[in-house]
Parts: C-alpha cells; sequence; structure tokens
C-alpha cells in the first residue's frame, strides 16, 4: 500500500522545548490511522505541522509529492482536510455555507466576477457530503446556533466537502457521550469507505481502537509505537505510559475498551 | 556637533510627554487589555482643566442638560491645588470609562473597548471645542522656565525644565515597575491578566484591578499633560494625537516594561527634535524651498512598523473568562429592490430639496460611500483600518493634480485617481499581513497621521495651505458638476445634477458590497474574519483574501474622494485629516459596521449631513455640538447595539414603514420552533 500522507523526521519546537521529536508517520491509502497518547504528547502539534500551521523542520508528502514549502492554504488545495478540537467553524455562516466556502477552489477573479454580475453557484458534492454525516438537515441552520455534537460534525464535513484524499481529525469525539462517539466512528468508517483516508487523534481509547486499522502512539514528542489496534493494545510500553504506574488496573480497562467502554 | 546634542535635548521634554501617555496606556492594558487612543485626550484635557482654574478661576463643565459650563472660583487658584483638580478630574474620567464603558464592554472584543475609547477622545476634543474654541491658548507654566532656569552642559544651554521632566517620567516608570514586582495589588493585576479565571478563582476582583489601572493610567496622563503644555501646543488635537508616538514607545514595551515605554518615549521626543534640527540643514530635502512637513510622523510610522514587526507582532493575549464575540454580519435577502427604491428616493429628493438640503444630501451620500468603504475592510474582514477616508484624500488630490498638471480630466482622472487609492490600499495591506485586528488599528492610525502631514499638507503634492483646484466634470460635453445648469432647483448651487452623480456612485458602491456579502467572496471575508488558520487549513488563501478586500475597500474610499473633490471644486488637507477620520469610523460603527444599511444610516448621521441638518435648521443644534454626541453616541452604542444602529431592535412604526418600502416585505423567516425541530432531528 503506497502512503498518500507522511511524514519523515518531524520536529517542532517552542522556544527550546521540544514538542515533536523526529516523528514518521504513514497514512496509507483507505485507511483510518488512529494518533493516541497522553495529554501533551504533541498530538495536535502533529496536526499543525503537517497543515502548515507550526513551523517545523522534516517533511511532509502527501500523495507522492513533497508539501513542506507549501503554505497551509496550498496544502489544503492540494488535498489536505483538517478538523479542530473547538470545530472553529465560520460563524456567520450557515452550514452550507462552511461547506461551500471551503469547497469552491475557483480562482479569486473567478469570485470576483460572480460579484460583479450577481450570479451565485454552490460546488457539486455539499449535499451529499452532508447526507454521508446523517446532518443533512441542517444545511440551512447558522452555524452558531449548533450543538456540540453537530459543530463537531459539520467540522468533519467542512473538511471533506472539498474532496481531500486525506484528512486529519483532531479529537472529535471529545465532549461527546459514549453512544454518540460510538455513531461517529461508524460514521467515520463509512466515510473511509469512500476512499478518503483519515488520521484520528482521540483520548477516546476505545474509540481508536475499534474503528482505527492502524495505531501510532506519541508520547513526549516520540513515536513509542505503532501498529494494528490489537498489537498496540498488548504492547507494555503504551500500557506503561498512556495509563502510569497502575499498570494491572490499565490492562483490564484496555480490555474492557474493547467492548466500547471509555477509559 | 554642540546643536545636535542642544536639539537632543530640548526634545526631552515632549519626550517626557510621549513617555507618560505610553505609560498609561501600558497601564491601562495590563490592568484591563484595551488599547486606550483617549489616553492623550485625557492629558490634555488635565491641561485645560488646570488652564481654566489657573489663567480664569474657573473649572469648565461638559455641555450637559441643566448643569452650567463653568463653576467659578473668584480668581486665578494656585498652582498646587489646580495641579491636584486637573489630576482629580482626569482621575474621575478614567474611573467613568472603566466603570461604565469598559466593565460593559469585558466581553466584546477588543477592538470595541479600542473603538470605546476612541468615542471618549472625539467627547474629550468636542468639549475642548466648544469651551476654548479652535484656535489654541498658551498654557501656564507649572515648573520654572524663566531666562535663569538652564543648564549648561557640554557648552550647550538648555532649559532646566527639559530635564525635570525627563526625569520626572523616569521615577514614575521605576515608580510603577516597582509597584507591579513587590506589592499585591501588582501581582494580582499580573495574575489576573494571565487568566482571569484564577484571579476570579483566588478571589482578585479583576473589575477593581482595572478601575484602579485605568484611574492610575489617566492620572499620570493628566499630570504629564499639564505639565508638559507649556512646551507644546495646547489645542484640541496637538497633545491627544501625541498618542501616536506614545503607541510606538508602548509597541517597543510590548505594552508589558514601563522603563522601556518611558525610555522609548523620550526617545521619540528626542527624535523629533532632532529632525527639525536636520531639517535646517542645507542638505535636507525641501518642497520649492519650504520645509517639507510631517518628517517626523513618517519616521513615527515606521518605528511603529519596526516595533511591530521586530516585537513580533502580536500583542501578549490575556486570557479572558468568556470568549470574545464579534457583531454578526448579516446576509441581504434582495439587491434590486433596495437598489432602485433608494435609487427613486435619492432623484426625488434632489428635484424636490432647498439647495441647503441638496448640500447636506450629497454629504450624505459621500458619506454613505466611506463608511461602505469601512463595513468591507471592518464589518466583512474584521481588519481596522483607519486608513480609508486618508485613501479618500489620496484620490482627491490625485484628480486635482491630474487634471491641474497633467490636464487628466473626467472620465479618466477620476479612474487612474481610484487605482492610485487602490496601489496606496494594496500597499497598506501589505503591512496588515503580519498584522491583524487592535495592533492593525495602531499601524493605520499612525499611517493616517503621516499621510496627512507628509502628503496632503505639502505645497506641492497635497493642498498646503490654500488647497488644490479642481476642474468641474464633463462627459461628452454635458456638465456634471456643483454648477451644472438643472430644470429644476432654482439655479442655485450645487446643482442636482451633482446629486444625481453621487446617487450612481453610491447604488454601485452599495451592490458592489451587498453582492460580495451574499457571494462566495463575502463567505471567504467572513472566514478569515472569524478564524485565519481554521480558513486557511480550509483552503483560504487568507493573504489573497485580505489584498482583495484592502483592494475593493480602498477603490471605494477612492471613489468617495473622487466625489468629494468634484463637491467642493477645491481639495484641502483637512477633508482628510485624521480627526475626520476617526469621526467616520464612529459613525460607521454607530449605524451598524456589518451592513450596507449601517452605512445608510451612518452617511445619513455624518457631520454636514442630512440629519446634522435637520437638527441644526429646525431644532437650532450648532454642528459643534455633533462631534460630542456622536463620540457619546459611539460609546453607547458599543455597549448597547455591538451591531449598531442596523443590527438593533425593531424601529418604531413611521421608520419601519419606510425600510419595508426600501427593503421590501421581510421573507417568511423560519420560527425559532422550526429550526429547534430541525435540529432535535438532525440529533436523533
Amino acid at each position: 500500500m503506497t502512503a498518500v500522507l507522511e511524514t519523515r523526521g518531524i520536529s517542532v519546537s517552542y522556544g527550546g522545548v521540544s514538542a515533536l521529536d523526529h516523528v514518521d508517520v504513514q497514512v496509507a491509502e483507505g485507511q483510518l490511522v488512529g494518533l493516541i497518547g497522553p495529554n501533551g504528547a504533541g498530538k495536535t502539534t502533529w496536526i499543525d505541522a503537517v497543515c502548515g500551521l507550526a513551523r517545523s523542520t522534516g517533511e511532509t508528502w502527501l500523495g507522492g509529492s513533497n508539501i513542506t514549502a507549501l503554505t497551509p492554504a496550498a496544502r489544503a488545495r492540494a488535498g489536505l482536510g483538517r478538523t479542530w478540537q473547538a470545530a472553529e467553524l465560520f460563524e456567520d455562516l450557515t452550514v452550507r455555507e462552511n461547506l461551500a466556502v471551503a469547497a469552491d477552489r475557483r480562482p479569486m477573479w473567478r469570485l470576483v466576477w460572480e460579484a460583479l454580475t450577481g450570479a451565485e453557484s454552490d460546488p457539486p458534492g455539499i449535499e451529499s457530503t452532508l447526507d454521508l454525516l446523517g446532518i443533512g438537515d441542517l444545511g440551512d441552520v447558522a452555524a452558531d446556533a449548533l450543538t456540540q455534537g453537530q459543530r463537531k460534525l459539520v467540522g468533519v464535513a467542512r473538511a471533506l466537502a472539498p474532496g481531500p484524499r486525506v484528512v486529519c481529525l483532531d479529537e472529535p469525539a471529545a465532549g461527546l457521550d459514549t453512544a454518540e462517539s460510538g455513531l461517529l466512528g461508524q460514521r467515520l468508517r463509512r466515510v473511509v469507505e469512500t476512499g478518503v483516508a483519515m488520521l484520528l487523534v482521540d483520548h477516546d481509547m476505545g474509540l481508536i481502537l475499534d474503528v482505527c486499522d492502524w495505531v501510532v502512539v506519541l508520547e513526549f514528542g516520540r513515536v513509542i509505537a505503532s501498529g494494528p489496534p490489537e498489537a498496540v493494545r498488548r504492547d507494555p510500553k503504551v500500557v506503561e505510559a498512556y495509563l502510569g504506574g497502575a499498570a494491572e488496573e490499565s490492562r483490564a480497562a484496555l480490555g474492557a475498551s474493547a467492548i466500547g467502554t471509555e477509559v | 556637533m554642540e546643536q545636535v546634542l542642544a536639539f537632543a535635548l530640548l526634545g526631552l521634554g515632549p519626550g517626557a510627554l510621549y513617555a507618560g501617555i505610553s505609560l498609561g496606556v501600558v497601564l491601562n492594558y495590563r490592568g484591563c487589555g484595551v488599547i486606550n487612543v483617549a489616553m492623550g485626550a485625557i492629558a490634555v484635557l488635565g491641561a485645560y482643566v488646570f488652564y481654566g482654574l489657573r489663567t480664569g478661576g474657573y473649572l469648565f463643565l461638559p455641555p450637559l442638560p441643566f448643569v452650567p459650563a463653568r463653576i467659578d472660583l473668584g480668581g486665578p487658584v494656585g498652582v498646587v491645588p489646580a495641579l491636584v483638580v486637573a489630576i482629580l478630574v482626569c482621575a474621575l474620567t478614567g474611573w467613568l470609562l472603566d466603570v461604565v464603558v469598559l466593565r460593559a464592554l469585558r466581553n466584546a472584543s477588543p477592538l470595541a473597548m479600542l473603538m470605546a475609547t476612541l468615542g471618549l477622545m472625539l467627547s474629550i476634543q468636542a468639549v475642548i471645542l466648544l469651551r476654548f474654541g479652535a484656535s489654541g491658548q498658551s498654557a501656564p507654566s507649572v515648573l520654572a522656565n524663566g531666562p535663569g532656569d538652564v543648564v549648561h552642559i557640554l557648552g550647550v544651554t538648555v532649559p532646566s525644565d527639559e530635564f525635570e521632566l525627563a526625569g520626572i517620567v523616569i521615577v514614575a516608570a521605576l515608580a510603577l515597575a516597582a509597584l507591579y514586582r513587590w506589592t499585591r495589588f501588582g501581582l494580582a493585576t499580573r495574575a489576573a491578566s494571565e487568566n482571569e479565571t484564577t484571579a476570579v478563582l483566588a478571589g482578585l476582583p479583576p473589575a477593581r484591578l482595572s478601575a484602579i489601572n485605568t484611574v492610575l493610567a489617566a492620572s499620570l496622563a493628566a499630570a504629564l499633560g499639564v505639565l508638559v503644555a507649556p512646551l507644546t501646543q495646547l489645542d484640541s488635537s496637538t497633545i491627544p494625537l501625541a498618542v501616536v508616538p506614545a503607541f510606538g514607545a508602548a509597541l517597543l514595551a510590548r505594552f508589558t516594561s514601563f522603563s522601556i515605554a518611558a525610555v522609548a518615549g523620550v526617545g521619540m521626543g528626542v527624535i523629533e527634535s532632532l529632525v527639525t534640527y536636520l531639517q535646517s540643514r542645507p542638505w535636507f530635502p525641501t518642497t520649492h524651498g519650504a520645509q517639507l512637513p510631517g518628517v517626523s510622523d513618517v519616521i513615527f510610522f515606521a518605528i511603529i512598523v519596526a516595533a511591530m514587526y521586530w516585537r513580533g507582532g502580536a500583542l501578549p493575549q490575556r486570557g479572558s473568562l468568556v470568549e470574545r464575540r464579534l457583531p454578526k454580519v448579516p446576509r441581504p435577502n434582495r439587491l434590486e429592490r433596495p437598489a432602485i427604491v433608494c435609487a427613486v428616493l435619492c432623484v426625488a429628493a434632489f428635484l424636490l430639496f432647498t439647495y441647503d438640503f441638496r448640500q447636506a444630501a450629497i454629504n450624505s451620500l459621500i458619506g454613505m460611500v466611506v463608511c461602505l468603504s469601512l463595513v468591507v475592510i471592518i464589518g466583512f474582514v474584521g481588519q481596522v483600518s483607519l486608513l480609508q477616508v486618508g485613501l479618500a484624500g489620496v484620490a482627491a488630490f490625485a484628480v486635482s493634480k491630474l487634471s491641474a498638471n497633467a490636464g487628466i480630466g473626467f472620465p479618466l482622472g477620476p479612474l487612474l485617481a481610484i487605482v492610485i487609492a487602490v496601489f496606496v490600499g494594496v500597499a497598506a495591506a501589505a503591512s496588515a499581513l503580519r498584522v491583524r485586528g487592535v495592533n492593525l488599528a495602531v499601524v493605520t492610525l499612525a499611517a493616517a497621521v503621516a499621510l496627512e502631514n507628509f502628503v496632503f499638507e505639502n505645497p506641492t503634492w497635497g493642498g498646503g495651505f490654500t488647497g488644490s483646484p479642481v476642474g468641474p466634470p464633463h462627459l461628452f460635453s454635458v456638465d456634471l458638476s456643483t454648477q451644472a445648469s438643472f430644470p429644476a432647483g432654482g439655479g442655485q448651487l450645487p446643482s442636482p445634477v451633482f446629486g444625481l452623480v453621487c446617487t450612481v456612485g453610491v447604488i454601485a458602491a452599495g451592490l458592489l458590497v451587498a453582492s460580495m456579502r451574499r457571494g462566495r467572496l463575502g463567505q471567504q471575508m467572513l472566514a478569515v474574519r472569524s478564524n485565519e488558520s481554521a480558513a486557511a487549513t480550509a483552503g483560504i488563501s487568507v493573504r489573497n483574501v485580505k489584498f482583495l478586500a484592502f483592494g475593493v475597500a480602498a477603490a471605494i474610499a477612492g471613489l468617495a474622494g473622487v466625489l468629494y473633490a468634484y463637491n467642493f471644486g477645491s481639495v484641502s488637507a483637512d477633508r482628510f485629516d485624521v480627526i475626520n477620520a476617526l469621526v467616520f469610523v464612529s459613525f460607521a460603527y454607530v449605524g451598524g459596521i456589518t451592513s450596507v444599511t449601517g452605512a445608510v444610516i451612518a452617511g445619513l448621521g455624518v457631520t454636514e449631513g442630512v440629519i446634522g441638518h435637520i437638527l441644526e435648521k429646525w431644532l437650532g443644534v450648532p454642528a459643534s455640538y455633533q462631534l460630542y454626541v456622536a463620540g457619546l453616541l459611539l460609546m453607547a452604542t458599543l455597549i448597547m447595539l455591538p451591531e449598531g444602529i442596523a443590527g438593533g431592535p425593531a424601529p418604531p412604526p413611521p421608520v419601519r414603514v419606510i425600510s419595508r418600502l426600501i427593503v421590501g416585505p421581510a421573507r417568511a423567516r423560519r420560527s425559532r420552533a422550526a429550526i429547534d425541530g430541525t435540529l432535535q432531528r438532525a440529533d436523533s
């Protein structure tokens, strides 16, 4: 399998504090990869570096081309999408406009022409993206009228609307209850089946181990383990890092998480 | 060499004023996160209170119902009591600002707070204009400055008060630094500014800390205002605008360090004085033998831009309790109907109005165009550019110079003038790519001052003292000017023809702005305003959107400038000065900074506009009160109607009938219950 998104030796430091230290992560085509780690492990920093928002060293490759030198917007246009922990929707726009403004990749002069002539047209695929995530009803609702769970789904929809090759999801399940989080997992699997690769960052071990094809574990900015969920679950280093000293308890908890219990 | 030293030392006094205001700005920022534009105005308020007490033995009061204009104390007051009263008055002003205005805006955007202080600045200036006139006064001295009070140093003789003033601000800075480092109050303020939540949990009341800081800041500014006024000019605008170099010093201090702010402020004064010296050298460039005006303002602007880049571009972030909201930007439902109805109303008005109302209507229409430019750049993209009136000035002077020097008249001249304004606007955008929000307001304020003094006041490039003439516009030998003959209107100036020209301009600009908001460009602008990082990772080029917004806003401002030029037949600098720029921004906020409707309401209200004329002619409210009211209204609007009058509650029935007529019947809106139903279905 070829990697659609790959970081090679990505390092980020904030004023001398190393947040990421030579991190290699690969997301293969059609795969749902989980990125887990304790708080402060560098998960969001990794997404920021991949998107070009955090200044980093090392290389980022997207679909076989090196995108390290590109601006965040150019990376997005090359087929990289992301969501945010706090959704960061465009509050003044409706749900449909949130998706349309992200999906519309026409050059600016066309948009200027549209403004001068008063013509309006929406890019295709918006309704189907909303339906895919089960929020087809919300198109005309203003972003600031949504509930927290809906905001997360709209965030995912906005990242998917332009038809990206890969999407990085930053804690889409945070703040959702177990049932909602399970539903989200199903919807994400549905999206991956349409051919979009995904990288999922979350605290919910149950969600990650349930739905992901491959799991990468970060600790203190370094990759300490990676492999299929089953292997990572049993890795003693992971148990130690993620759950600290109480190894026995954590092993039990991890076992329980396989049936969907939150850790 | 001695002369250089002498000039450098002569800059200490004015530098002390910049340093004092700068210390006030830093204190106020650390206390509650406001960038206080009014700090210079508070300093001049202190100076005028002192002036009134010392020379006439009275305390002047602002125009308020049932309040006399002044309290007479029977004779001139001594230096110390006068100084104490001046400081107390300013401390009270600071306290009111904090408790009444800033406290109400704690959860508004930092921009709203900055705008509120702008309202205070305009009100204070208006009160001074009303009570003391525009000509300026000679300020009574406080420190000894007789012929004997001099210091001989390295072969030069310098008045001793220059040293005393510099000493006073340095001591003040050290005292503040000690206060912040070693007292419980200072520790609490620092804690509150870093994390309001923990401060609240720890039992420190941020509101009281903020009030103490604001009062301290105002008192300090007042004291320096009183002390330094004899060395500068005492009028309604010189000391208030000293806030520009003070901002430069505060930026160098990252709005944090008192000692850097004080030293940098004094340094600004020294630089200004040295520029005066350099201008006396034979090799220094001149304009046709006369001194170049505004060189030091250009240097202040350059220092502020450099400080922005060098000091990391961003102010230290404050941790506040509530996420700050920006005013909503409504999507216009219809374009054609409001445009057509407004056009018909304007035509009818110009056919029926008498000449004085025609002139007021023209002023309002041009004001609307200026405000539309502000709606695009501030309302849609969230970039506070205080330069838009300056860009209008660039276009106006370009029209004049193109017709006078190059023989390029209508319509090529105005088109070229708008293109020139766009170039300047996009150049300003280049600086805005790294600077945003409140910082951009500071940069563009300095830019507007530099543009006014260096370009507009210049006798060659600008208007000089007399103004620069503009030939009347003709299209295919049809006279479009204010003097065009027309069957209606009684033959008096301005001709209805020019009113119709302005109508075309307003409708075109309004349609462009509304259409942009409805289309993808507007959505991209709102996305950038919402969150630049999120917009970028959604594939929107933040840089291109900002460039485009600055370009469009500059073009609209340029259109306003062109109309101004033809309106008056001559272009002078004072139309486009920085105070006017600030007045326009206030009116735009009061009307509604986020919509075309808001710009229209703002235009009706601008100085010399329709509402002003009605007030003056029928109710006898003189124009000089309008600035005062505008400043107060700005503060009130920011607190009570963040989206301005246009976004406020339903208007009274007669106004509602008119607005229905213009916008058409209300679209069937989805009721709140219907939306909730949708949400529930989506949830399940």
